[in-house]
């Protein structure tokens, strides 16, 4: 089967990709760039890079797509470059949120008790 | 959250990543047994230990990600992961979960709500979601009040348009910004939220097909309340089987940075 | 000092719609004419034995119903429960009966006097 021509991915509404190497490429380096402009020491950043490191240098290392396939193990090419460009989004959308800065506010005393605690007696 | 695991792995095998075999790659081995010790009783579930030590993993990841959001992280019912967080952040968790890599939750399966009127905010939100890729599920609970809206998830999540409706239907939480908010499960003209703590047993109005008029009619309900006090505290123990019974959840430590 | 005991004192809410007492007011205003306008048209099609003089007096009477209140929020979620039922009502989903649930016409007026209380029970 190597070499054959892929027909379908066998997935609803998933086409098959033309140039695989190419487009994943694209995505991963518009992520990287995202990433850039995030504070260095903020964790989603260092978590992000960290795989789309290590999965653009699989793909880097490898020519053929069953080889980038198993080696990501993280489904089709097809899906991984939904993946990317999911992450692509998300990662535009968290430099206007800045999910890294402190928390926002606490929660209101008692909120998160369960079983849900007795009201104060009031007169 | 497997490949979480994975990526927590590497860095102890980082052997495998030269050898051209990427850390994603690294399948976790099964060696220690998987079911709770303690537990004997046929009849209760056995929490399953190595999703338990994973799901705190990624509790902790997902914390680490979004420290701006995230109250609490805790697990409850031996196995379930649950993300108590602030609900200005609603939006931004729930698309980290849906699009980040070691993540993926794309599958929307549930959006509720309970009202605990003793509260500040008295209504609590939760969104239970689904990750098809890692196999696993996760709880979002964010809580309102009556006037407080809440950003509708209708963006992200297509299936939280009717999920919402009826949250907005039973309880009466404004969702801003969703597509189509309206009634979902009650009638026309019905009056109340249905799900609502102080909404009465019979609801405010009573319908009834008036023969002279030759239609139906809504009239409003009134039912004695002198009887209602109910004395609930007995002499005896109620549950004695659940009197050593573990606390509901579990909070998980996050550590602060600096 | 004084600012800080007011911002202690004042809670910061998140807006339904509104910000401001004018916005509120004016929405209300928009709803109401909303129905205004369409209440000819409910007459015809819901073909209940009333006038369109008797709808305008019974609107009124419903926006009246709630003209003490002074909170943006409650304004606008009735507002936005005002809009939710025009429209149940001009697209037809509720029935003649439902919308005549607004006039009460079968509703028994409440005993006052003594007399009556005893006769009809209730004390």
């Amino acid at each position: 089967m190597a070499g054959a021509i892929k027909k379908t991915t066998g997935l609803t509404g998933l086409a098959v990709a033309k140039h695989p190497h190419h487009t994943l490429g694209v995505l991963y380096g518009k992520i990287l760039r995202t990433l850039q402009k995030m504070p260095e020491e903020a964790a989603y950043r260092k978590y992000t890079e960290e795989i789309i490191c290590e999965r653009a240098e699989v793909l880097k290392r490898n020519s053929s797509v069953e080889g980038v396939e198993k080696q990501i193990k993280c489904g089709q090419v097809e899906e991984l470059i939904v993946q990317a460009e999911n992450e692509l989004i998300l990662a535009r959308k968290m430099l206007t949120w800045k999910p890294w800065e402190p928390l926002l506010k606490e929660a209101p005393a008692n909120q998160w008790v369960w079983p849900p605690a007795k009201p104060p007696k009031t007169g | 959250m497997a490949s979480l695991l994975r990526q927590l792995a590497r860095t102890v095998r980082p052997s495998l990543v030269r050898n051209g075999v990427c850390s994603t790659s690294v399948l976790y081995k099964h060696t220690e047994s998987t079911e709770a010790p303690g537990e004997t009783r046929p009849t209760v579930r056995k929490p399953d230990l190595l999703a338990r030590s994973q799901l705190k993993d990624f509790g902790k990841y997902v914390a680490e990600c979004l420290p701006k959001y995230i109250q609490k992280v805790q697990i409850t019912a031996g196995d379930e992961l649950e993300l108590l967080i602030v609900p200005e952040g609603v939006l931004p968790v729930l698309q980290f979960l849906k699009d980040h890599h070691n993540a993926q939750f794309a599958n929307i399966t549930d959006i509720t709500a309970l009202d605990v009127p003793s509260r500040e905010y008295r209504f609590e939100l939760v969104y239970n979601l689904l990750s098809l890729r890692f196999n696993s599920r996760i709880r979002v609970k964010t809580y309102t009040d009556e006037l407080t809206p809440i950003d509708s998830a209708c963006d992200i999540y297509k299936g939280a348009n009717w999920y919402e409706r009826e949250v907005w239907d039973m309880y009466g939480v404004f969702f801003a910004n969703h597509p189509d908010l309206r009634r979902i499960l009650t009638d026309y003209g019905f009056e109340g939220h249905p799900q609502r703590k102080d909404f009465p047993l019979s609801g405010y109005v009573e319908v009834r097909y008036d023969d002279e008029k030759k239609r139906v009619v809504v009239e409003p309900l009134e039912l004695a309340q002198e009887f209602r006090r109910f004395e609930l505290s007995a002499p005896w123990e109620q549950f004695p089987n659940f009197r050593n019974a573990p606390p509901a959840a579990e909070e998980i430590k996050v550590e602060e940075k600096k | 000092m004084s600012s800080h005991a007011i911002r202690a004192g004042t809670k910061q809410v998140r807006p339904i719609l509104s910000t401001d007492r004018h916005e509120a007011r004016q929405r209300v205003l928009n709803l109401y004419k909303a129905w205004y306008r369409q209440l000819p048209y409910i007459v015809k099609q819901y073909d209940i034995p009333k006038s369109v003089d008797s709808l305008k007096q019974k609107l009124r009477e419903e926006f009246r119903k709630n003209d003490h209140l002074q909170d943006i929020r409650v304004i606008d979620m009735l507002v936005v429960k005002g809009q939710m039922e025009l429209k149940e009502t001009v697209n037809f989903w509720k029935q003649k009966g439902t919308f005549m649930s607004y006039f009460k016409d079968t509703v028994e007026p409440k005993p006052k006097d003594f007399l009556s209380k005893f006769l009809s029970g209730h004390n």
